[in-house]
């Protein structure tokens, strides 16, 4: 079965479910320069629920992630072809915003990279520069909103103005979690988030997901099987810049279709 | 990538004999090596210490009586002089003509004449009846009578007091009157004269401040701004690189050559005044230009990429990532760099001499076109005197250039460190 049938495959077995739909992407090649690093990849979003991105290392998972907000439009080089639409609208038309599509399709990065600024300051600065709060009140409530739905209050509320880059690792990832869900995003794209952490920073953000889905659309790429399992209700395999299968991830898990999703589920390779 | 791996055929190793003879010996290299280059690095530093003590010793042995003037009293007798000067002219709207056209001198020689017999020339300075103008100008009653002035000595007996060397004319003044040498304030107020008692680098020193000014204005935000811009914006291609390319070839220009093109360009083609500020910072900010824009490139570059990810990842502009972010992160590198610049420029003299800044000036600038010198060419104007006196004064100068140039990489380095962030 090709990726194309696949494709189509999974429309037709979400069809009978209801669900809303996010995003929507269609037929989408991503090139950096000469080479292809993503091959004809059909897949929806849905409103409410977590999706996972699973596969090998270096199959695309991130280069995918990205052209779902185009911060692929800063690397030098590459190129998207295909149809990706949020809402129904092209992403990539000339009349959407690129400033206002990322406010909308907010990212969170394997690496936590907090502003060297103080904790307020990270979590208001997006607010800030769309203008979202009216005034210094409604900004600090913003923040403790954003930092209390990403369960960093209480370490914090105390040393709001001490630097961003002075917590702790798992601490900052946190920290960039509440940074991107302050601009009310509609869906957060989140690349890795737990690469870096230990096991509880880890459970801290898996339960943050479960906080925050159903709230916002949310795509996570995770190199862990059992972290996919937890989190996710859908579930896409890329393997060479193909999505080999795409699924509810309880169904993926245990009874997979192809042999390919099977032997790396499994563990056999990757 | 993906398929499974099978386990490569690996030789068997020998075991490291870690305790052997050929381990200790390489044990004992690398603790020797580690050594040696401890010394050498110590050695440098305290080479280059030992210089800039050296510079600093010399020049405040040299220069520290250059600050100091010797003056002698004169009992100057208004009252009974051959001209006979009215202390109502010295009031009201005529004052300044009548100050200039007064002969102070002639009242100052017969008074001198009388008191020290004859040499009047060998023992006074020159500039002396300047001081006796201001006297009056300060209070045009003294006129009426005898007043005691201090006047500055000739360059002479100012060296022979300063130095303590037996001076036979030097002993008859002071048999005659008081001598005294005290710190001199005209030398910090004045500014270029023909006698070295006179001088002062007040002038210079505000031709330097006005010129640096210039220069940083221009320098700074075109050369920032042409680094962002070729950082953050300028596509790579052919053009960005042969961009790249000169601007760091305009930074290995010899400076005389600036000199040359600020002569041909502001001079010839755009006829801005000769000598003044205004052109001689053009000047130097086409020098300095090009080092802001490499120090500025640099400290960009350095700045992580996953910071811009993350202010364009929650929807920051492009304009909005390079101000609040990228530009903050790097103005310690850019002002790093702008020091550098600045410093070499403020110590330039030869492309000021290209375009006219070596004119004898013996006014302050009163602004960015008036004709003006700077402390280097000053320097090198005095050092280049005959006079004897001359001498102290270029140390003087050379200290009052080298406190400026604390003063003003104190500033910036106070600034960059105000800036400095870690991320
Ligand atoms: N900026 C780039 N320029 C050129 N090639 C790139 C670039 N980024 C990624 N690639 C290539 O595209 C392919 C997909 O990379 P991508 O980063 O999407 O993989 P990934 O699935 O996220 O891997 P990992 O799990 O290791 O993060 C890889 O072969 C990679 O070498
Ligand atoms: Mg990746």
């Amino acid at each position: 079965m090709n990726a194309q049938n696949f494709a189509d495959a999974a429309t037709d077995s979400t069809a009978g479910t209801e669900r809303d739909i996010k995003m929507v992407a269609r037929d989408v090649n991503v090139y950096y320069g000469p080479k292809q690093a993503i091959k004809g990849v059909s897949i929806e979003i849905p409103t409410d629920e977590v999706t996972a991105f699973i596969g090998p290392s270096g199959c695309g998972k991130s280069t995918f992630l990205r052209t779902l907000n185009r911060m692929n439009d800063t690397v030098s080089g590459a190129r998207v072809e295909g149809d990706i639409r949020l809402d129904g609208e092209n992403i990539y038309d000339s009349s959407m915003d690129v400033v206002q599509l990322r406010a909308r399709v907010g990212m969170v990065f394997q690496k936590p990279n907090p502003f060297p600024k103080s904790i307020f300051e990270n979590v208001a600065y997006g607010t800030r520069i769309h203008g979202l709060a009216s005034s210094r009140g409604e900004m600090e409530q913003i923040v403790e909103q954003s930092l209390k739905r990403a369960g960093l209050w209480d370490e914090v509320k105390d040393r709001l103005n001490d630097s961003g880059t002075a917590l702790s690792g798992g601490q900052q990832q946190r920290l960039c979690i509440a940074r991107a869900i302050a601009v009310d995003p509609e869906v957060i794209l989140m690349d890795e988030p737990c690469s870096a952490l230990d096991p509880i920073a880890t459970a801290k953000i898996e339960e943050l997901i479960h906080e925050l889905r159903g709230r916002y659309a949310i795509a996570i790429v995770t190199h862990n099987m059992q972290q996919a399992a937890r989190v996710s209700q859908r579930t896409a395999f890329f393997h060479l810049g193909h999505l080999v299968e795409y699924g509810d991830t309880s169904e993926m898990f245990t009874n997979p279709r192809e042999q390919r999703t099977k032997d790396y589920i499994t563990g056999r390779y990757g | 990538m993906t398929d499974p791996v099978a386990t490569p055929q690996v030789p068997e190793r020998r075991p490291t004999d870690w305790k052997g003879k050929v381990m200790q010996r390489r044990i004992a290299n690398r603790y020797a090596a580690e050594r040696r280059f401890h010394a050498m690095g110590l050695g440098a530093v305290l080479l280059s210490v030992g210089f800039l003590a050296f510079l600093l010793v010399t020049m405040i042995g040299n220069g520290a009586s250059g600050f100091r003037r010797t003056e002698i009293l004169v009992p100057v007798d208004f009252a009974h002089a051959a001209i006979r000067l009215d202390p109502a002219s010295f009031r009201g709207p005529g004052r300044e003509a009548a100050l200039a056209a007064a002969d102070f001198e002639g009242v100052l020689f017969e008074s001198a004449q009388a008191r020290f017999g004859g040499g009047v020339f060998k023992i006074l300075s020159e500039g002396a009846w300047l001081t006796v103008r201001n006297k009056v100008a300060d209070n045009p009653d003294i006129l009426k009578g005898k007043a005691d002035i201090w006047v500055p000595a000739s360059s002479a007996i100012d060296r022979a007091a300063k130095s303590g060397t037996p001076d036979p004319e030097l002993d008859r003044v002071r048999k005659i009157t008081d001598v005294r040498t005290s710190f001199d304030v005209s030398f910090l107020v004045g500014a270029d004269s023909t006698d070295p008692t006179m001088v002062g680098v007040w002038g210079a020193f505000k031709g330097s401040l006005l010129t640096m000014l210039v220069t940083l204005a221009l320098a700074f935000p075109v050369g920032v701004l042409s680094a962002l811009y070729l950082e953050e914006y300028a596509p790579r291609n052919r053009w960005t690189d042969l961009i790249e390319v000169s601007i760091n070839n305009l930074a290995a220009v010899p400076s005389i050559i600036f000199g040359l093109l600020g002569l041909a360009v502001f001079l010839n083609v755009m006829s801005l005044p000769r000598s003044a500020p205004i052109v001689g910072g053009l000047t130097l900010a086409l020098m300095t230009m090009p080092v802001i824009v490499i120090a500025g490139r640099n400290a960009i570059k350095a700045v992580p990429p996953s910071i811009r990810d993350a202010a364009l990842g929650i929807g920051a502009s492009r304009v909005q990532v390079v101000f609040h972010h990228v530009l903050p992160l790097a103005l310690p590198g850019i002002l790093t760099g702008t020091i550098i610049g600045m410093a070499r420029a403020l110590g330039e003299t030869a492309p000021l001499l290209m375009i006219g800044m070596r004119a004898f000036v013996s006014a302050p600038p009163g602004g960015l076109t008036d004709p003006a010198t700077v402390l280097p060419v000053q320097i090198f104007l005095w050092s280049d005197e005959v006079s004897k006196g001359f001498v102290e004064k270029t140390s003087a100068a050379i200290i009052v250039l080298l406190v400026f140039l604390m003063t003003m990489n104190g500033l910036a380095i106070y600034l960059r460190n105000r800036f400095e962030r870690r991320w």
